[in-house]
């Protein structure tokens, strides 16, 4: 079937970032920064455009969307447009930075372009290629900061996430080898029998892209590239990058139909468990609260992973806290961003008293905190909670009760930690690191109350395009 | 066996005494040579292939292997290792190299039989284990060793072994060229630039658990 009406919006979400990054590196003043807004602000119509009209469809051999892709193009769009947006003033309290403003809007742009073309092709073989590029595209803006922390998180996110892909490729040609395409559409159209290599392909996939999605063990990159890159890029690939992966891994397991085998729903139920336990369980150790929030992301996307193996109405919660974790995530990451532009340091322990000294980021930093842990009503708490009655509703109690768990920790953990910080009397005889004045608040209020809206109300256009991804996947709607 | 497999075979068995040479090696230089000849074994059987199959992928992928991973990396590491100043040999693998060599040749050892008993079926090429055995031992590399530069081989083989599967299993594997093409992209991003980067920054290859990066 031939895309109607859509091409312009595909067509604009190719051209839009390409462009922004291009112009970019015009050297004049300015226009890197407005480059990047203008073209986020574009690939977000366009995305928005794509979820009015429920597009769905073919556009060539190799561009294709439906509500799966669209639901995630809305979501990397949207934190695309809130980054660039967000970044100009984190950047203009970088000292030294190690790339140019023009460099760092051209690789912003290129990074969503990456991302966005991952999400628009239908051939395997191309989003693997989407998916490498954007390890190409971000690895640099991890040193921004020109820390040696930061060149050795660089390092271990290209390395690590690399060599994950390549176990991945080695899944693509198990799957080719044996079906004789890469067509994700055609394949889920009418899925191949579920041979060995099949079986295979897709338990390697879960390896290869499993490493980017931040899954245990192959997770190490996460807290170290989310910590030491700058805010707008440590939101971008919590919020962004690590369900591009999972949306990646999704088109490949989806080869294997609507119901799987129950041997790789196993493997994906051990995976996502251990990822969100271990995620959960290391988040309290953190000193840093950026390594924090990247452990929460672990978390998160292992109770992703954990829906998607219930199946069912977990399916739909898996999706719809993907979508809202995106927004409160990058929003806790922007109030981070605030709080290390004031504060100079990432210390948990010498961060004290927001609530007097950044009040709005305190404020916006503790609901976007209460959100990321699930807290009702946000729309994590109402994915969470799907994915508990998935669990039950299959029988598998024990599963409900290590997701709960899981869930109680990192609400405990996060929660307790920034509340000591935004709350929290700074210990007599220690002064809290210097404190600067309080900006940049209003885009992380702003994603705050989009996952808000998520969970009390069904958001026109967006929420019904949730129920029709899970419908793709064989999930069930509540 | 065929004369043409006899062949194939053989100089895949080369490219697994190259790896297993990797794995015992704490000298950087000699790590860089023997990366560049696993290369060019391998643009060598791609290109071998390639006459045999009369493929222009595959030719464009023997051409790739050897201008890029047996030519232009190592020259650019080489470049890299007399920037450092550096003693040329990697510290924390210098104690370890024989539990490295035993570990790499029981991982290949155990690489066969999974591949025999789950994939020979399936993939009944000769040497078919042979690409299977170079991504572990990759992996190995990667996972066990903390010189940057002894890490951007590993990185390097474990590409050899994805473009000797892709070659050996699935030749008309759709956008293969296209694929690899990324995959020295990346690879010459990492020696290139986040290399040059760390020489910048920390002056050292070795890399270090930063306290900062603990937890």
């Amino acid at each position: 079937m031939i895309v109607t009406g859509a091409p312009l919006a595909i067509y604009l979400l190719f051209a839009a970032p390409a462009a922004g990054a291009l112009l970019a590196l015009v050297p004049i003043a300015g226009v890197g920064r407005l480059a990047a807004r203008a073209a986020s602000l574009v690939a977000l119509a366009a995305s928005v455009g794509l979820l009015v009209a429920s597009a769905s469809g073919r556009w060539g051999p190799y561009i294709g969307v439906d509500a799966l892709s669209d639901l995630f193009l809305f979501t990397v769009t949207a934190i695309y447009a809130t980054s660039a947006w967000y970044s100009d003033r984190y950047l203009r309290a970088v000292h030294r930075p190690f790339l140019t403003p023009q460099v760092y809007y051209a690789l912003l742009s290129a990074f969503a372009f990456t991302m966005i073309s991952a999400l628009l092709v239908t051939d395997l073989g191309l989003m693997w290629i989407g998916i490498e590029a954007t390890t190409v595209s971000s690895a640099l803006l991890i040193v921004l900061e020109r820390r040696p922390t930061s060149v050795e998180a660089a390092w271990r996110y290209t390395l690590i996430a690399s060599a994950g892909l390549t176990v991945a490729l080695f899944a693509l040609l198990l799957l080719y080898t044996d079906t004789g395409t890469l067509d994700a559409i055609r394949l889920a159209a009418a899925p191949p029998a579920a041979t060995l290599p099949v079986l295979m392909a897709v338990a390697l996939a879960l390896v290869g892209y499993g490493t980017k999605i931040g899954l245990f063990p192959m997770h190490t990159w996460l807290p170290d590239a989310h910590s030491e890159a700058p805010s707008p890029i440590s939101a971008m690939f919590s919020g962004v990058l690590l369900p591009t992966a999972l949306y990646a891994f999704l088109r490949v397991y989806r080869v294997l139909g609507t119901a799987p085998p129950s041997s790789i729903r196993d493997l994906l139920l051990t995976f996502g468990l251990v990822t969100a336990v271990v995620g959960a369980f290391l988040l309290q150790s953190q000193r840093s609260y950026k390594r924090m929030f990247a452990y929460s992301s672990m978390e998160v996307m292992g109770l992703a992973l954990t829906g998607v193996a219930i199946g069912g109405v977990a399916l739909y919660g898996a999706l719809l806290l993907i979508v809202a974790h995106a927004f409160v995530k990058s929003a806790a990451f922007y109030c981070s961003g605030n709080v290390l532009r004031a504060t100079g340091t990432t210390r948990i322990d010498d961060v004290r008293d927001l609530r007097t000294q950044l009040p709005w980021t305190g404020g916006a930093w503790v609901l976007s905190s209460l959100g990321v842990t699930g807290a009702p009503p946000f729309g994590t708490f109402v994915g969470e909670l799907l994915i508990v009655v998935g669990a039950v509703e299959v029988g598998a109690d024990w599963v409900a009760v290590v997701v709960l768990i899981a869930i109680f920790l990192a609400f405990v953990g996060v929660n307790g930690q920034v509340g000591r910080m935004v709350f929290g009397e700074s210990p007599a005889g220690r002064s809290p690191a210097a404190v600067g004045t309080d900006t940049g608040f209003e885009i992380p209020y702003l994603n705050v109350g989009v996952a808000l809206a998520l969970g009390v109300a069904s958001l026109p256009y967006l929420a019904p395009i949730v129920r029709s991804a899970t419908v793709l996947l064989g999930g069930a709607v509540p | 066996m065929n004369s043409s497999g006899e062949i194939e075979a053989l100089i895949g068995v080369g490219i697994l005494l190259t790896a297993l040479f990797l794995q015992s090696e704490s000298f950087v230089s000699p790590l860089v040579r023997g990366i560049a000849l696993q290369s060019l074994l391998l643009g060598g059987l791609l290109g071998w292939l390639a006459w045999s199959q009369q493929s222009l992928d595959l030719a464009l992928l023997a051409v790739l292997a050897v201008a890029i991973r047996a030519g232009f990396i190592p020259w650019v590491l080489g470049r890299q290792i007399r920037a450092f100043r550096w003693r040329l040999r990697e510290v924390h693998a210098a104690q370890r190299v024989t539990g490295h060599a035993l570990a790499a040749i029981a991982l290949a050892i155990v690489a066969w039989f999974v591949f025999q008993e789950t994939l020979a079926s399936i993939f009944p090429q000769p040497g078919g284990a042979l690409p299977f055995v170079l991504l572990v031992e990759g992996l190995l590399m990667l996972a066990t060793r903390t010189n940057t530069i002894v890490q951007v081989i590993g990185y390097l083989e474990e590409e050899n072994a994805v473009v000797y599967a892709g070659a050996l299993f699935a030749p008309r594997f759709p956008l293969f060229v296209e694929v690899v093409v990324f995959l020295d992209v990346l690879g010459v991003v990492l020696v290139g630039v986040i290399l040059s980067i760390q020489r910048d920054v920390t002056g050292t290859p070795e890399g270090s658990a930063l306290e900062e990066l603990a937890g």
